[in-house]
């Protein structure tokens, strides 16, 4: 007797447990019986009551959730293949509508992979390169290594002075998706979408590097070609600053050597000319030292003045 | 009876079991249990987020705290420590010689420019939970959210701008702006993070085009070298011919001094010469005559004396002037 009253009680004590149910902050709910949906999705969280056995509780996530495209090429407005990686914030803002239409998390985020793709590729086949890529209308300061032009298929002046709208495109991608959810009707609203990476494919991505490689290349021939000619322009600098010093120096000797030789003139003649007739006897006198070396054949007679003392 | 436990199908003999010496203790058990459960310490750096049948009921502060027994839960939240986040490149051994691997992460660094170059750029991202309650409840996989929106943003900010900015002039404000739009989407989700800090670690060329970027480099270096060197060889001539030209000007003095000189002494010699001969013209004239004589005569071999009588003379004087120039 005891044994059953024991027994009872501890299936008194189940069912009771079994007719609360707790829901925390992370999540909501939906209450169904035998799979049938009942009443309203619950939200709130705390200690709820439901008909134990009977009814069961079905919960799901309250919190936004994530979705992370795989990168789609698409062709852009000026025709250009583009990978395009798209990420998304969502959340289930219905979870009877939830239940009803998407049953669990996988397969809304497949259903999301539909209406985002969609929503992205319509968009991004609607713009060009530029305006996917910037967000502005900022000038930008770019280093043209050549004026001259050099312009190839992706660098075209367009390009560069495009106005951006990653803003506007994000916008109305987002738009677009909330749109298609409520017409959907799924119970999910969609709180953000973002695109992450935009890139070039690999074989575009090789032919940038190529292109990149070429210009650094020149470039460099730029500078190594200004370094000979400045090298150039400071050795002519270097000859005409010689010419000019060593010629300044010639003008200035001479200029003292003339100077130095009108004085020598002057005192030579001052003096001189005190008596010109001894000046000319003692300079004759004097060649006559000079002119009359030792290989000179004289004959001397000997009535010359000097030896005239000889004839005796 | 009273000694026995009924446990479902399970009957427990009290006075059998070794329980029951426990009995006397019991209630003191049960009341050891009791506080257990509900005293609990969160650290310095930590909050507690409480919760009451699931429903958040508060947030608490470090220290010792208490909440009722299986009916509260609480989640601790570290929310004054700064959490970080690499791209492009993940740090492997932190130390003082810190290693990171950077291979692999092209996907992260490589990103479109406004001119539509690709540049490898690598950042981290430090943030702090600003908010327990928020981080916990609203945001499911906070830490990836934060992945995504913050590589969204500095593309956002590289595409914006051209290739030499983002190399050079505006890595800055690249990170400033990224920041601010990182917060505003996570505040839009209510995330309860606060950035507190995007850093650009490095922005340069992808490897594949940084080989020709060096090169630049070092024609730059190239250039100026030959300009440098040109310049010293330009200062060495230049030093050189102005010492030569002071040499030329130097000497030009030194010729004028001589030339003075001597015609100062040439004519001092003149003057005493010319004194003498003022006082006894003839005899003066007579000694510079015979003393010439001397000089010329004492020096020469070939002299031949002729009296002034004598004649026919020349042909003797062939043979011996013949004979002299043998």
């Amino acid at each position: 007797m005891k044994n059953y009253l024991s027994i009872i009680s501890v299936a008194f004590v189940l069912i009771i447990m079994n007719s609360f149910f707790i829901i925390n902050e992370k999540e909501q709910a939906v209450k169904t019986e035998f799979g049938k949906p009942v009443g309203g999705p619950i939200v709130d969280a705390g200690l709820h009551f439901k008909l134990p056995l009977i009814q069961t509780i079905i919960k799901f996530e309250k919190r936004v959730l994530e979705w992370d495209g795989i990168a789609n090429e698409i062709p852009t407005k000026d025709n250009k293949y583009i990978l395009i990686d798209t990420f998304a914030r969502w959340k289930i803002s219905n979870a009877l509508e939830f239940y009803k239409s998407a049953k669990n998390e996988m397969l809304a985020q497949s259903r999301l992979d539909d209406i985002i793709d969609g929503a992205v590729r319509d968009e991004i086949s609607n713009r060009t390169m530029g305006e996917i890529v910037r967000s502005t209308d900022r000038k930008m300061e770019i280093y043209i290594s050549d004026s001259e032009g050099e312009n190839s298929e992706a660098y075209d002046n367009e390009e560069l002075n495009a106005t951006g709208a990653r803003i506007d495109i994000i916008n109305s991608i987002l738009s677009k998706v909330d749109d298609k959810l409520l017409e959907l009707n799924m119970g999910i609203e969609i709180v953000d979408v973002q695109i992450k990476r935009v890139s070039y494919n690999k074989q575009v991505q090789t032919k940038l590097f190529n292109r990149m490689v070429s210009e650094q290349n020149m470039i460099a021939e730029k500078y190594r070609a200004q370094g000979q000619g400045k090298k150039q322009e400071i050795l002519g600098k270097q000859i005409q600053k010689e010419k000019e010093i060593v010629s300044g120096a010639y003008l200035k000797s001479q200029e003292i050597k003339g100077k130095a030789d009108a004085e020598a003139t002057e005192i030579y003649a001052n003096t001189y000319s005190k008596s010109p007739e001894f000046y000319n006897y003692l300079k004759t006198l004097e060649t006559y030292k000079k002119t009359l070396d030792p290989s000179t054949f004289f004959i001397l007679s000997t009535d010359n003045k000097y030896l005239k003392f000889l004839e005796n | 009876m009273a000694n026995d436990f009924n446990l479902g199908d399970f009957k427990i003999n009290m006075q059998n079991s070794p329980l029951k010496h426990l009995k006397g203790y019991a209630g003191f058990i049960i009341a050891a249990l009791f506080l257990m459960t509900s005293i609990y310490t969160v650290d310095a750096n930590q909050n507690a987020v409480v919760l009451r049948f699931g429903k958040y009921i508060g947030t608490k502060g470090p220290g010792l705290q208490f909440k009722l027994p299986f009916i509260d839960t609480v989640e601790k939240v570290r929310v004054d420590y700064q959490y970080k986040q690499e791209f492009g490149f993940r740090t492997l051994r932190p130390g003082v010689k810190t290693q990171y691997s950077t291979r692999g992460y092209e996907n992260e660094s490589w990103m479109l420019t406004g001119d539509l170059k690709i540049a490898e750029v690598k950042w981290v991202v430090q943030y702090k939970i600003k908010d327990a309650k928020d981080y916990l409840f609203n945001v499911k996989n906070v830490e990836n959210t934060i992945f995504d929106v913050s590589e969204a943003a500095v593309r956002l900010m590289i595409g914006d701008r051209s290739f030499t900015e983002v190399l050079q002039a505006e890595r800055e404000s690249v990170a400033i702006e990224a920041r601010k739009y990182m917060q505003q989407l996570l505040d839009e989700y209510k995330s309860g993070v606060s950035i507190q800090l995007v850093q650009l670690q490095g922005v340069v060329p992808p490897e594949p085009v940084a080989d020709s970027f060096n090169e630049v480099n070092r024609a730059k270096q190239e250039q100026e070298t030959l300009i440098n060197e040109a310049k010293q060889a330009y200062n060495q001539k230049i030093f050189l011919v102005e010492g030569q030209a002071e040499k030329i000007i130097t000497e030009a003095n030194g010729y004028a001094i001589e030339r003075t000189n001597e015609a100062k002494g040439d004519v001092a010699l003149f003057e005493s010469i010319l004194s003498e001969y003022n006082k006894a013209p003839q005899i003066t004239k007579d000694r510079l005559y015979i003393e010439m004589m001397e000089e010329v005569l004492s020096n020469n071999k070939n002299k031949i004396i002729v009296d002034k009588d004598i004649e026919n003379l020349v042909p003797f004087l062939n043979q011996k002037l013949n004979g002299a120039i043998k």
